[in-house]
């Protein structure tokens, strides 16, 4: 199958999480990417957990083996003069640079993007930071947790009385990640147009507070709400009609539904006489704010009586915008999830096959060729002599770099 | 009204790239203005008959108490529903930013030939509909690329074309109920019913269909074909809980509720600070920045305690870490707080409202705000671009567009319809800035 990017050549200095999701998602859809990875240590996500077995082991992170997918790993010491040497080799036969580091570290290793430049005025360079390339913030620290707290939409999410919370996991990183990914193919369309490359300057703070949790749009409705901020909201104490999170034979159950398009709840709750009730009979009946306290008085007992799976159902036949709230268990057994063939088993020598997530979005070529199988995870430096021979070092000079821990 | 290209040209990336956008809601939406925002001209096709449910508005003309229930960041301006309420909707304006709007109404013979004319002059097509919505239109991929063989289709249903989710009409909210979202993120301890509602998904969503749509230039250009790409938007959020997923596969774990915890570093929380509800997140990714935030705090005594020395005693201890922490932060400032902190290379971060955000230096000094003026939405500020190029800039060049504003210049110029068969059209309903009153 071609794919999008089977032309493109990216070097991958990045590590962690941000810049490798990012590349992940270039190598799904064709790109060549090589991992550059510190001799003795590797990418510190190898030394993140979740672990295999719990067991703490190089190969056996489950954060790595996720994230890096589909990519060939080549370890270089960028401390040593030659190695930078061996880096510029590669960037001459590149068409992106993605990397992570805090703004000015490239510039003190002598790669700087005009250093890069002169060498490859074709190269995309994407720059994943979490302030950006300037202002006062630059230098700054910050992890998933601070940056969204910073970005994000965290002032309204939870309890008024409690600490307000981050999305789950590492959420944000991941989307900075993403984003990071669209910059660059965007990048390679200015770089193809107009035959000279680009600097990306993605920041996290930015990314933050563009998109996550619809902060875009916050930004914008603070200023139409005469500037009331966001705020934290009771959990039951302004809820729409028909809306909110309720107990289920076997867990929880989350619906939207509202005033304007109650009619579908009522007949799939067997509620469908409220619909000749004037009480009920028209949209503005419906904004009575007593009218979703009242609701629940049918809703609750019955969703007591149902289980996730048979409200999920009955949602999809009634057209209810509601959803389980399910488990990683519940997700990973999904009958939908599976018909679909979303998860894929993957074979990594050091952890054997494994379920993992599946493909951002699929592409149809009209063959009905489906997307083709991922790699596994590669081991650490597994591919550093095909790299250097691909680039045409013979096999004394790869000895040598090897005798003098450069790679 | 003008009749000449709304926009004078540009040297960005997708100038010169037209995209019809049939999306509705927010991801979808959100996405096709990454490729607004890039010089794509994104026409969004749109019907003064129909009204697309939560994409300007909850309704045409909501009645005066929808006002009142002003939540979750979707409200009019000045709570003020005016002549035109769609015009007016802060969801709508904030995720159709330099964006083209006709109006034609496809459920009839006449609309499709519009539409097939469109499709005709176009490179592509994104949409984020329940699949039946499309097939009632007659909108398939079949279709379109026999129109126009190098057409690129985006189609962003919420769980796939095909599967027994197909018609499974979700928001965000839901795509991450099913992926295990809310029951992450809600208290410890406390049931998933207190758990905020967020839209990660849906902001992934906007993300991937651009991404999806970059993709498809990049294969008719490698291949001289289009071709369409499907994003599941729900399975398109997946991944972003990978290591979770990892965690399960590998080891059979189940997680439950995580809150602000991390899996292995400690503090990492939200603290309270001086003022109503202002809070400060601190981490500690290591030994050294504990001992820095220990210093800072002027008490060192407490990096010797055994409590919190090294990484998996601060993690065990993690409750009583947060009170002496929270003690230390209650009565300052939370941007306080941050400044001092970093300036000793403490990762730290003021929850930020959105007043905050608005006066933020860093944000002010790289000019992320951009002022739009709307025709009939006043001015405002608004976010500016995902991400920045060093030689290429791109400031928002117009507001979201008004139902139906760029009328005349997509049939005259860009069809070529004449002068009376655009008086025609307009008087047969194609055509109009408001919807008809039929539509509640």
């Amino acid at each position: 199958m071609i794919l999008p990017m089977d032309s493109i050549r990216v070097l991958d200095l990045s590590d962690s999480l941000t810049g490798p999701f990012c590349t992940r998602v270039l190598a799904d859809y064709g790109a060549d990417v090589i991992k550059i990875e510190d001799p003795l240590a590797g990418d510190p996500a190898r030394r993140m957990g979740p672990f295999y077995h719990d067991e703490p082991d190089l190969e056996k992170s489950g954060l790595f083996l996720f994230l890096n997918t589909s990519k060939r790993s080549m370890t270089l010491n960028l401390q040593l003069e030659r190695g930078k040497e061996v880096l510029k080799d590669i960037i001459r036969k590149a068409d992106v640079v993605i990397e992570n580091f805090k703004p000015g570290v490239m510039a003190s290793l002598g790669l700087s993007y005009e250093a890069l430049s002169t060498i490859n005025p074709r190269l995309v360079m994407t720059s994943i930071t979490n302030f950006g390339q300037s202002g006062p913030y630059r230098d700054w620290e910050g992890t998933n947790l601070t940056l969204f707290a910073m970005g994000g939409a965290m002032a309204g999410a939870g309890d008024p009385q409690r600490e307000p919370l981050k999305t789950a996991g590492q959420m944000a990183s991941f989307h900075v990640g993403y984003s990071s990914a669209l910059a660059t193919a965007m990048a390679l369309l200015a770089a193809d147009i107009r035959g000279a490359g680009e600097h990306v300057d993605v920041s996290f703070f930015e990314v933050a507070m563009n998109s996550i949790d619809g902060r875009i749009q916050r930004i914008l409705e603070y200023q139409y709400s005469d500037f009331q901020p966001i705020h934290r909201v009771a959990p039951g104490s302004s809820r729409a009609l028909g809306s909110g999170t309720f107990e289920c034979l076997d867990g929880f159950f989350t619906f939207n539904v509202g005033p304007a398009v109650f009619p579908p709840m009522a007949r799939m709750v067997g509620a469908e006489y409220l619909l000749e009730d004037p009480q009920w009979a028209t949209v503005a009946a419906r904004f009575r704010p007593e009218a979703a306290k009242e609701f629940e008085a049918t809703l609750v007992p019955w969703c007591m009586e149902r289980t996730k799976a048979q409200i999920r159902d009955l949602c999809i036949h009634y057209r209810v915008l509601g959803g389980p709230i399910n488990t990683v268990a519940d997700l990973v057994t999904d009958a939908s999830f599976n018909a679909r063939s979303f998860f894929q088993t993957i074979d990594h020598p050091a952890v054997g096959p494994l379920q993992y997530p599946g493909y951002q979005f699929r592409v149809h070529t009209g063959t009905g060729e489906p997307m083709p199988p991922r790699r596994p995870a590669p081991l650490l430096g597994q591919h550093t002599q095909e790299v250097l021979r691909e680039l045409g070092y013979k096999d004394e000079e790869i000895g040598r770099l090897r005798a003098q821990g450069v790679i | 009204m003008t009749t000449t290209a709304p926009r004078p040209r540009t040297d960005l990336p997708l100038e010169g790239v037209r995209i019809l956008d049939l999306t509705v809601v927010w991801a979808g939406p959100y996405g096709a203005m990454q490729l607004a925002d890039w010089g794509a001209e994104v026409i969004r096709i749109e019907s003064i008959n129909h009204f697309a449910n939560n994409t300007r508005g909850q309704m045409a003309r909501p009645p005066k108490a929808m006002m009142a229930l002003r939540a979750g960041g979707m409200g009019y301006l000045h709570n003020d529903p005016g002549e035109r309420p769609w015009n007016r909707y802060s969801t709508f304006n904030a995720s159709s930013r330099n964006k083209l709007s006709m109006t034609v109404d496809m459920t009839r013979p006449e609309g499709q030939e519009i539409f097939n004319r469109l499709v005709r002059v176009s490179d592509g097509l994104v949409e984020n509909n329940v699949p039946v919505s499309m097939d009632r239109l007659g909108i398939t991929w079949e279709r379109l690329s026999a129109l126009n063989p190098r057409f690129v289709m985006v189609r962003q249903p919420a769980f796939g074309l095909d599967g027994p989710y197909q018609e499974y009409r979700t928001w965000g909210n839901h795509m991450e109920a099913i992926a295990g979202h809310p029951l992450l993120r809600g208290y410890p301890g406390q049931d998933v019913s207190q758990s905020p509602s967020g839209v990660p998904s849906d902001a992934a969503g906007g993300v991937g269909g651009a991404m999806a749509f970059l993709m498809g230039l990049r294969y008719r250009k490698r291949t001289g074909q289009g071709v369409m790409i499907e994003v599941a938007t729900a399975e398109n959020f997946v991944p972003f809980l990978g290591d979770y997923i990892m965690d399960y596969t590998m080891n059979d774990r189940v997680s439950i509720q995580q809150g602000n915890q991390h899996f292995a570093w400690a503090p990492h929380q939200a603290y309270p600070c001086q003022g109503d509800d202002k809070w400060v997140a601190i981490v500690c990714r290591d030994d050294a920045e504990w001992q820095q935030l220990c210093t800072v705090m002027a008490v060192p005594d407490l990096a010797q305690d055994t409590r919190f020395r090294d990484s998996l005693s601060r993690w065990n201890n993690r409750d009583a870490l947060d009170q002496i922490i929270a003690q230390w932060t209650r009565p300052q400032g939370a941007s306080d707080v941050m400044h001092r902190l970093q300036a000793a290379g403490v990762p730290a971060g003021a929850v930020m409202n959105e007043a905050d955000a608005l006066a933020d230096p860093q944000l002010r000094a790289r000019g992320l705000f951009q002022t739009v003026t709307h025709p009939e939405a006043e001015t405002q500020e608004q976010v500016g671009p995902l991400f920045r190029m060093g030689k290429t800039t791109n400031p928002i060049w117009r507001h979201a567009p008004r139902l139906g504003e760029d009328n005349e210049y997509i049939y005259k110029k860009v069809l070529g319809y004449s002068d009376a068969e655009y008086h025609r059209l307009e008087g047969e309903g194609h055509i109009g800035m408001d919807y008809d009153p039929s539509v509640p």
